[in-house]
């Protein structure tokens, strides 16, 4: 009877062990996921002139530059869409052109 | 002997030295007064409360203001992914959240929209079109046991400080591991390089500098969440940045008054305290 308790209770921890590793190795990425959906084209634009904020310090003035022209060109676009993208992109777009014009002053200064 | 007109000189004098010892006092009360409006202000007396935001722009027309609590948000999420790629405004009713904004997929439903999965699970949607009991997770001021997550059960496995949840020592040990990319709505980016830490000299000649960590700062905020918006001048000493503007909500202060541990925590950016031997 012992002996058969043993084993059930031995049975029952592997599957139990087993439906951990299982969970542990299946877990979802926890960044929040969601179907990609369709990109317009000043979308683009917008993604590649405003992925380099991380970088910013690593590059030269004038890419700096050239991406506060891009980000100026862009702002005419945004300033098309309907109220509340324009809001939200608006402010985005203002916060890295703002970023790169910062980083341009104290590279500047730096030189001084 | 006294005259008639050493008397009337007599009471003149003391006339004008009581004037004068009412000024003293005036000035006395006034610059107390004034040091204390500077002092950094005590948080609430609950740290679940520090951070909490009633948004009631439509309190009236809808199903009332909603609660939204800092501590369970950030727990999840960097500062950076909500203030920069979804939008939100710092300062109160400058972000134009709506329920129709909601319901377009932005602010709260760039999150909130029954369809994105967090930790393996659907967040549900903000401002359904139907309205339901869901609602009040959300739009709960003054209601009770509509919230789904309590501070003291939600916050119970995180290190704590002197006042509240020590979200960087939760960052540091991995208690917390907040996401910094929304699929569909963050730009990806090369990851950010490390800035060395520096120090910022005290205004006052009996405190010791701040030790500022670049790399603490832009794990939950990145580079524009500070600058320019908070920070705005690259140029060194350019602007002093003193307690009376931390104080007055800017610099510092845009945070560490209202989510980030509260400025009358003292040593958490003067490290070394105050200088004993400048006092002497």
């Amino acid at each position: 009877m012992t002996f058969k308790r043993m084993i059930v209770a031995g049975l029952l921890f592997t599957g139990l062990a087993g439906l951990v590793c299982v969970s542990a190795i299946a877990q979802p990425n926890p960044a929040v996921s969601q179907p990609a959906p369709a990109r317009e084209p000043w979308q683009n634009e917008f993604d590649s002139v405003c992925s380099r904020t991380q970088e910013a310090m690593s590059l030269s003035q004038e890419e700096l530059a050239a991406l506060i022209q891009r980000c100026d060109a862009l702002l005419p676009q945004i300033e098309k869409l309907d109220e509340t993208r324009k809001k939200v992109f608006t402010v985005r777009l203002r916060s890295c052109r703002g970023l790169y014009a910062y980083v341009l002053e104290s590279k500047r200064n730096e030189k001084k | 002997m006294r005259t008639y007109s050493n008397r009337k000189g007599m009471r003149r004098n003391s006339f004008g030295l009581s004037l004068l010892l009412l000024a003293c006092a005036i000035s006395f009360l006034t610059a107390i007064a004034s040091a204390q409006i500077y002092l950094p202000p005590a948080p609430p007396a609950q740290p679940s409360d520090y951070g909490k935001v009633i948004l009631d722009n439509y309190a009236s027309k809808g199903p009332g203001a909603v609660v939204f609590d800092h501590w369970l948000h950030r727990s999840k999420f960097t500062c950076r992914l909500c203030h920069v790629d979804i939008g939100f405004a710092m300062q109160a009713k400058a972000t134009g959240v709506s329920a129709e904004t909601n319901r377009q997929g932005f602010h709260c439903g760039a999150c909130h929209d029954g369809k994105r999965v967090f930790d393996g699970k659907p967040i549900f949607a903000s401002c359904a079109d139907a309205p339901g009991p869901q609602c009040a997770r959300c739009h709960s001021l003054g209601k009770k046991g509509v919230r789904k997550y309590e501070y003291k059960s939600f916050t119970a496995a995180l290190p704590k400080s002197s006042y509240g949840i020590d979200w960087l020592a939760a960052e540091h040990t991995g208690a917390v591991k907040p996401v910094d990319f929304l699929e569909g709505i963050t730009v990806k980016q090369k990851p950010m390089q490390s800035r060395e830490d520096f120090t910022i000299k005290a205004g006052l000649a009996w405190v010791h500098p701040v030790v500022f960590s670049h790399e603490k700062h832009s794990v939950w905020n990145g580079c524009e969440l500070c600058h320019p918006e908070i920070f705005a001048t690259a140029q060194k000493s350019a602007v002093q940045y003193t307690m009376f503007s931390n104080v007055e909500g800017h610099h510092c202060g845009a945070c560490h008054l209202k989510v980030a541990f509260p400025l009358n925590n003292c040593s958490m950016c003067h490290p070394r305290g105050p200088s004993w031997a400048q006092m002497k």
